[in-house]
């Protein structure tokens, strides 16, 4: 299409930086611990994570039995653990009161578009059926969260992410792939 | 018509195989002395016949280019991720050029499972995302899928440790600028990386995601490029648009990059040993970073 075989020379001058200097890097400010809503929802986190910390944690491997192994003992500890755990013990409800009031600021701002066109790009997830402590099934593509939305949300450890599949805003246990909680129609 | 069938065949296993070694001769790139040497693929992980050309095409290349390294742009395995599958999608296609000692450092796309990172042979060492530094070359290697408060502090912070006085390389899968029909450029991602590689200094970005190959025009002042056909390939997709400087759309590719002193020469191959694009970019005295 725009081929070309021939070779070519870019000089990349020194070009001062101040002048092609773009806005400066987003002010980084993570959601108020003060709501009591996000309160909440790390207090519930935090107890997780202690479930979490208590199977060993995953070493680099050459062999991906190991890493198979170690997702499904710890998969299998938190579904033991949580045998009776249902949608809204971490995203209580004053919890996701306050994920969806962000969430919608975020979608009806001004980078509302660019934020769904971020999960469009991401090849979104559409009409999955979700579970507690089910598993995120692994042949299915992650939706890119868009980071102007992490922004507003409270930081999470490395443990656990925020995933978007469909309309549903979930948490996500990465290492063991289980759905830990989620709220239903969440996103627009 | 057997004998005559049988002739065309060898006949045209002989021209092939004259096409693969003359091809190999194409290598345009330098090979100075003390030299950083790398590849880059993405969006490869498919485990078909075709992965398997660009691979082999990799190791001809490497005999006469000998890169100690490769950028895994993401969707590094697609679909399942069993032993057995990542075998099939990784360790059997680029077997000659681990065995040969070249290691891979890996991104996570959307297609790849967030536990590749504890896969030793993808260099991450656990973590979601990382930086590691060959010679005068900073390489800073993020997770797009999430560019989380906590990711873009942890980038600030290295870029900044990194000073002013060598290359500074970022990639990651989304590319933040692409002429790619099927997804086009991650708008939302540039307004927050953007600034920082600005801020900073960053001058080359590679990427995958689009299944072609583009090399865009220069972007405030930073050369960005997307190989995500190393395995999948979205023929004819990329759209006219003026963000290309080259592109290539049909048939799959890798990427080679020679870093020695000031100056990056890139060259990037077709599966079949044809040379897409190529050039140098020179990096003109350090670059100072904003206050």
């Amino acid at each position: 299409m725009f081929l070309r075989t021939t070779v070519l020379l870019i000089v990349l001058v020194g070009v001062p930086r101040a002048s092609i200097m773009a806005a400066d890097p987003p002010k980084i400010t993570p959601a108020s611990p003060d709501s009591p809503g996000f309160r909440e929802f790390s207090e519930r986190l935090q107890e997780y994570l202690k479930l979490q910390k208590s199977v060993p944690r995953l070493r680099t491997t050459k062999k991906r039995e190991e890493i198979i192994a170690r997702r499904q003992a710890l998969a299998q500890k938190i579904r033991e653990t949580r045998a009776n755990a249902k949608q809204g013990d971490i995203f209580t409800p004053a919890a996701s009161d306050e994920f969806r009031r962000v969430i919608r600021s975020v979608f009806q701002g001004p980078k509302g578009a660019s934020v769904r066109k971020t999960i469009r790009q991401g090849e979104p997830l559409q009409d999955r059926h979700l579970t507690i402590n089910g598993d995120y099934p692994e042949r299915l593509p992650v939706t890119t969260v868009p980071p102007t939305l992490l922004l507003r949300l409270p930081q999470l450890p490395s443990e656990v992410a925020y995933r978007i599949v469909g309309h549903d805003f979930v948490l996500q246990d990465i290492e063991a792939r289980v759905v830990v909680d989620f709220i239903p129609g969440a996103l627009p | 018509m057997r004998t005559i069938r049988r002739r065309t065949f060898l006949l045209a296993a002989l021209l092939n195989r004259y096409a693969w070694s003359l091809r190999a001769q194409d290598v345009i790139l330098p090979n100075k002395s003390g030299s950083v040497r790398f590849a880059a693929i993405g969006d490869m992980g498919t485990g078909e016949p075709l992965q398997y050309e660009v691979a082999r095409r990799m190791l001809q290349f490497h005999q006469q280019f000998p890169f100690t390294f490769v950028l895994a742009l993401g969707d590094n395995i697609y679909g399942g991720k069993s032993p057995a599958e990542l075998q099939k999608k990784f360790e059997i296609p680029y077997k000659p050029l681990l065995d040969a000692g070249v290691q891979f450092y890996a991104v996570l796309g959307n297609h790849d499972d967030s536990n590749e990172r504890f896969y030793k042979f993808f260099n991450m060492n656990g973590q979601q995302y990382y930086s590691y530094k060959k010679n005068n070359v900073h390489f800073f290697a993020l997770d797009s899928n999430y560019l989380d408060p906590k990711q873009l502090m942890w980038l600030e912070k290295e870029l900044a440790a990194a000073g002013t006085n060598d290359w500074k390389i970022c990639y990651f899968h989304h590319p933040l600028y692409s002429s790619g029909a099927f997804h086009g450029s991650s708008a939302e991602l540039r307004t927050v990386l953007e600034p920082l590689f600005l801020k900073y200094g960053v001058q080359v970005v590679f990427a995958g995601h689009e299944h072609v190959y583009e090399r865009v025009k220069p972007q405030k002042g930073i050369y960005y490029f997307t190989e995500g056909a190393s395995g999948q390939l979205r023929a004819n997709n990329l759209k006219k648009t003026n963000l290309t400087a080259v592109g290539f759309d049909k048939d799959h590719s890798f990427l080679t990059v020679e870093i020695s002193g000031d100056d990056l020469f890139f060259q990037a191959v077709s599966r079949t040993g044809m040379t897409v694009d190529s050039g140098t970019i020179r990096r003109a005295g350090a670059v100072q970073a904003a206050a």
